[in-house]
């Protein structure tokens, strides 16, 4: 069945590189899906294939039975995609709160289409993104200034606040502490539980296990397997691959 | 006494409205134009021409200004658009070397070398405010209509999505802005205030010619907003004060002979530019650095 976001025959060469080769992927509504491989596989690559960074050499790109392959990125957005980037890409001069306000702010004018009545909705949803994340008390803290954990839960507030159905998140949790992985965790669960369709590049098989529905196995560009989580999990063969014995 | 303050305030209020006009573009775009003298003298001829073939109205001398700076600036925003950092950086080089040939050879628009003397004193609906004192008043009035609008668009949505792309172009891509429509209107804006102040530089002067729009005034104005402050309102004003008073208080210290001031001058820019980047690289009122 075709997902919300479906990709299929998706390929990215660079040079005489294969980073991405004949990926199909579905993401359906409502299942959290994890992205696994070893560094290098073509999970980054393929988030940029999808949300219009990157033109594929080949293959399509649908959004809700729309397709948008060759769409410039913002206009994909639009469409309720959103992304964080592994390197998180924050508006580093700009105060948490203006993090959050510009990521929602689409107009291209001097001004914003809606009036006040717009206005104000986005505000709400701006302090609502930073309360869920633990950052109200920031709001007025430059990104730049904050600390490692913070700048993570940022980068997932401005995804928050855009109401997107489909969240694409590079790496979101590396790096983090106990606590903050598990303040992680339950955003993305309840986000889950509102609807969003996630889809999540986690090196963490914990984090994995805790989260997603399915896993997809990305390994030199191309989907080797597909499936329940405890299935690829127990394949002996992936995990090699994952944790670096490599196939002759 | 009273005419040279009158003078020092009058250009600096006009290079105020200048360095502001590319503080929108280096301190909120991130586009780090070399080619602002170029809109300044475009705004400087068009506010002439008007003024010498229509009327001497400030307000039509400025919009017309305005109207053919912003136009013009598409020959900017493509570059700008197009090529990030250095390079473009390198591109506005060169628009600015093609524009001064231009200057020099468009005899009939810009009166060449020689350029457009007997510019007429202006009016404003119909008022005689040539003399120096209301000139300045009115110069102020722009100015500060100008800082106005500039702080009303940059604490605005417009200017978030400005300060967005200059710390990142991809993620303010992925949160669904339009980056070229955005950047040619910064450009477009920032060009035509650089009109602006061309047009009543025109006007104050009398007389405008090639010289002040060349790579030199690129760079003193850029030196001015990255001295003074870049993305401040306040920054790019107190470059002004800095830069055009340090040449009048040097020529005070009378054991520098006058034909050493310029290069003494020359120094002391170089140096409190490296100086501020390596100790300030936010300017003088820019906020310090963070922990990163
Ligand atoms: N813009 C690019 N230009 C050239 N090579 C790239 C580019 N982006 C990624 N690659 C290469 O493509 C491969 C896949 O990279 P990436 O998608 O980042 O892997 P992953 O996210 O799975 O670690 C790597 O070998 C990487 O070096
Ligand atoms: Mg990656």
């Amino acid at each position: 069945m075709q997902g919300l976001l479906s990709v299929r025959g998706l390929e990215k060469h660079f040079g005489g590189l294969a980073a991405v080769q004949k990926v199909d992927l579905d993401l359906q509504e409502g299942v959290t899906t994890a992205l696994v491989g070893p560094n290098g596989a073509g999970k980054t690559t393929l988030f940029n294939l999808i949300t219009g960074n990157i033109v594929p050499d080949s293959g399509t790109v649908t959004v809700a039975g729309a397709a948008v392959t060759g769409r410039r990125p913002h206009e994909i957005a639009r469409l309720g995609v959103a992304r964080s980037f592994q390197d998180l890409r924050l508006f580093g001069r700009m105060t948490v709160r203006d993090n959050v306000l510009a990521a929602i702010e689409h107009g291209a004018w001097f001004w914003q289409p809606g009036g006040g009545a717009a206005r104000r909705a986005r505000e709400a949803a701006v302090e609502s993104a930073l309360e869920r994340t633990g950052l109200s008390h920031l709001a007025k803290a430059r990104a730049v200034d904050l600390s490692y954990a913070e700048t993570k839960f940022l980068s997932v507030a401005r995804i928050l606040a855009t109401g997107a159905r489909i969240w694409l998140l590079d790496e979101p949790a590396s790096g983090l502490d106990l606590n903050s992985r598990n303040r992680f965790v339950a955003l993305v669960r309840e986000a889950v539980a509102a609807g969003v369709t996630v889809c999540l590049i986690e090196h963490n098989l914990d984090i994995v296990t805790e989260l997603a529905d399915r896993i997809a196995f990305l390994d030199r560009g191309a989907k080797l397997a597909e499936g329940e989580p405890a299935a690829i999990l127990r394949d002996p063969e992936l995990i090699a691959i994952y944790f670096g014995e490599r196939r002759p | 006494m009273i005419a040279y303050l009158l003078n020092l305030a009058t250009l600096a209020t006009v290079f105020g409205i200048l360095a502001a006009s590319l503080n929108l573009l280096i301190g909120y775009a991130g586009i780090f134009s070399m080619a602002h003298a170029v809109f300044f003298g475009l705004g400087a001829y068009a506010g002439a021409q008007i003024a010498m073939l229509l009327v001497p109205d400030v307000l039509l001398a400025c919009l017309a200004a305005a109207a053919v700076a912003g136009l013009l600036s598409l020959c900017l925003a493509l570059p700008a658009l197009r090529v990030r950092g250095e390079y473009f950086v390198v591109a506005s080089l060169g628009l600015q070397m093609v524009a001064i040939t231009v200057f020099s050879e468009a005899h009939a628009v810009t009166g060449g070398h020689g350029g457009l003397v007997g510019i007429p004193p202006a009016t404003l609906f119909g008022l005689n405010i040539g003399d120096p004192g209301a000139f300045l008043l009115v110069c102020l009035a722009v100015l500060a209509l100008v800082l106005l609008g500039i702080r009303v668009l940059m604490r605005g949505s417009f200017g978030r999505s400005l300060m967005a792309i200059r710390d990142s172009e991809s993620a303010a891509k992925a949160f669904g802005k339009d980056v070229p429509r955005i950047k040619t209107l910064a450009v477009g804006l920032g060009c035509a205030l650089a009109g602006v102040a061309g047009a009543l530089f025109a006007f104050y002067m009398a007389f405008v010619n090639v010289e002040s729009f060349t790579l030199e005034q690129s760079v003193l104005v850029m030196a001015m907003v990255i001295i003074g402050g870049t993305a401040t309102l306040a920054g790019p004003l107190i470059g002004v004060l800095l830069l055009l008073l340090l040449p009048a208080g040097l020529s005070f210290l009378t054991f520098i002979p006058p034909t050493e001031i310029g290069a003494v001058q020359q120094f002391i820019y170089g140096l409190a530019m490296t100086l501020l980047m390596i100790f300030r690289p936010a300017g003088i009122a820019g906020l310090s650095t963070g922990r990163r």
